[in-house]
């Protein structure tokens, strides 16, 4: 089987006999093993295609992936961002300060933003290198982390509680954009959309339900729509709002270490594939041998389910890359 | 006058700033933060019992909401710019000595890293518990925080953000240079990827996951 049809195999069928999915989020330590600067990665496909397919050789990933900083889409809307060698891009703008700037935010051409641009060409060239035998992972962001990137998360957070007419303005305008450049990434050659919004973590329930829910279910219902496969992320401890992510649709979801795999899988029942979640501060700081058992651990306890080995969320640029072989190890590890 | 500070109390915990704002919604068109700070000073209530009886237990209370996830940071950025727009009132007495702080405690967030959501909350329980806080932002070098708490000798503490596990390691850097230039200073460090094994490592005083365990140890060197 390939890589592609091993993850067809577990989100239709189920676990595969002897061996869990390893599908670990790299991107500036893939950039740092790949040989190149984050500025390079974040900013050429060129440069993350190669970087990408350097850690799909050694550690043998089941994925690949085109997500790097989250300042694709406010690129396209205009904002200016900065590149630095080793470090994630800086967004220089705030372009939503007030609700009087929501309506002249323009409707960005995914066609004509260099950035967004540079995706689609990342996802014809993992294609074109791997003949669909690798999935390949494209990314937008959600639409509150889209306006927290537009409007900074101090000022969006406080448009939510003090101007809910702008702040759904502001949320169906980035959500059409996202659904836009999510089609054209399936178009291009994306097999998966992951859909990042980290933002939702830190609102409560209530505020995700009135202003974020439904936007989910909608991107994710278009991205079915184009024939590509959703992947939902949402970095933090998301517990609270676990009954609200039940039903909106995604075929995988990350997991990030506060949250319980089990705690999860009771409210998303067992046909979504759960990747996660050891903390990527102990795979940063324990000796790989550490890492192996505390893997192993998550291995043992879910092979038999839906389940992917992962991080709770990015693996750190200074993970000695032992440890995320470890990780393959206890993914491996009970291969007949 | 007890009701009054009852009232002022409760703005602050439920994020009213001023008669304008339409936050929370069952509040509309009431008075807030602003006004009833005026008011309570116009009638003669001593600003320190302002700041004790209305302002600090407004915040305990928040902070504890927050730490037992009742209240999410949309709410706690609202009870930070309620509290904001009461503690304006009180600037003056701050100046003139009238009212005294428990301290001063300078924080930012470590050079590379631009996050600057969970060093806010921080600031603001901190400052709403009694202390002066001296805000550096976002991507500090080592060498200003030194300078902050040399130019506030009434420093007592520094509390150090980082969100990244790249940044992290900056803390490192600032620990050391504190420990050089001004030993008898407190570090505090916080952030998503620092744990208590990590505060160990680079020798720091404190960490704690949510901004009401920053408060409880300020609280504590303050006693």
């Amino acid at each position: 089987m390939t890589k592609k049809q091993k993850l067809d195999h577990v989100l239709r069928h189920g676990p595969l006999p002897g061996e869990t999915l390893f599908l670990p989020i790299l991107m500036h330590f893939a950039a740092r093993h790949g040989g190149v600067s984050y500025a390079e990665f974040c900013a050429d496909h060129h440069a993350r295609v190669a970087a990408n397919l350097a850690c799909l050789e050694r550690f043998d990933l089941d994925c690949v992936t085109l997500m790097s900083d989250p300042y694709a889409e406010t690129s396209a809307f205009g904002a200016r961002i900065e590149y630095l060698p080793e470090a994630v891009p800086r967004c220089r703008d705030v372009l939503v300060r007030d609700a009087s700037d929501i309506d002249a935010l323009p409707m960005p051409d995914v066609f004509r933003s260099e950035r967004c641009l540079d995706r689609l060409r990342g996802a014809e060239r993992f294609q074109r290198e791997l003949r669909g035998t690798v999935p390949v992972i494209g990314w937008v962001e959600g639409p509150l982390a889209e306006a927290c990137d537009l409007a900074d998360m101090t000022g969006m957070f406080t448009l939510l509680m003090m101007d809910p007419d702008a702040s759904h303005r502001l949320l169906d305008h980035v959500l059409e954009f996202g659904k836009a450049f999510a089609a054209a990434q399936i178009e291009a050659g994306c097999d998966i959309i992951g859909i990042g919004d980290a933002a939702c973590s830190q609102v409560d329930e209530e505020t995700y339900r009135t202003f974020v829910r439904d936007r989910h279910v909608e991107l994710i219902e278009h991205i079915h729509s184009r024939g590509g496969i959703v992947k939902f992320h949402v970095c933090g401890n998301t517990t609270h709002l676990l009954p609200s992510f039940a039903g909106l649709g995604f075929d995988l979801i990350d997991l990030d270490w506060p949250v319980g795999i089990e705690d999860a899988r009771a409210a998303l029942g067992p046909d979504v594939l759960v990747t996660g979640n050891i903390d990527p501060v102990e795979v940063l700081e324990r000796p790989a041998d550490g890492v192996y058992d505390a893997c192993r651990a998550l291995v043992d306890g879910h092979r038999a389910e839906r389940y992917a080995l992962a991080g709770g969320c990015e693996i750190g640029v200074n993970t000695p890359p032992d440890n995320l072989l470890a990780m393959l190890r206890a993914a491996r590890s009970h291969a007949a | 006058m007890d009701d009054l500070i009852a009232r002022i109390s409760h703005c602050i915990e439920f994020g009213k700033i001023d008669r304008a704002s339409p936050y929370p919604p069952d509040m509309k068109g009431e008075d807030g933060a602003d006004e009833l700070t005026r008011e309570a000073l116009d009638a003669g209530i001593a600003p320190d019992r302002l700041l004790n009886e209305a302002f600090v237990p407004g915040m305990e209370r928040v902070g504890r909401k927050f730490s037992e996830r009742r209240i999410f940071v949309p709410q706690m950025l609202m009870s930070a710019k309620a509290m904001d727009a009461a503690m304006r009132h009180l600037k003056p007495y701050f100046q003139s000595g009238a009212v005294r702080r428990k301290g001063t405690f300078v924080i930012g967030t470590v050079a590379g890293d631009l996050h600057d959501i969970g060093k806010n909350l921080v600031a603001m329980m901190v400052e709403g518990s009694g202390w002066e806080v001296v805000d550096l932002g976002v991507d500090v070098a080592p060498s200003r925080f030194v300078e902050a708490v040399r130019a506030h000798p009434e420093c007592r503490a520094v509390g150090l953000s980082a969100m990244l596990t790249t940044t992290m390691t900056g803390m490192a850097a600032v620990v050391e240079a504190l420990r050089a230039e001004v030993p008898g200073c407190r570090v505090l460090v916080g952030g998503a990827p620092v744990n208590e094994e990590f505060r160990a490592m680079i020798g720091a005083d404190f960490t704690s996951r949510d901004p009401q365990g920053a408060v409880a140890y300020l609280e504590s060197i303050a006693a």
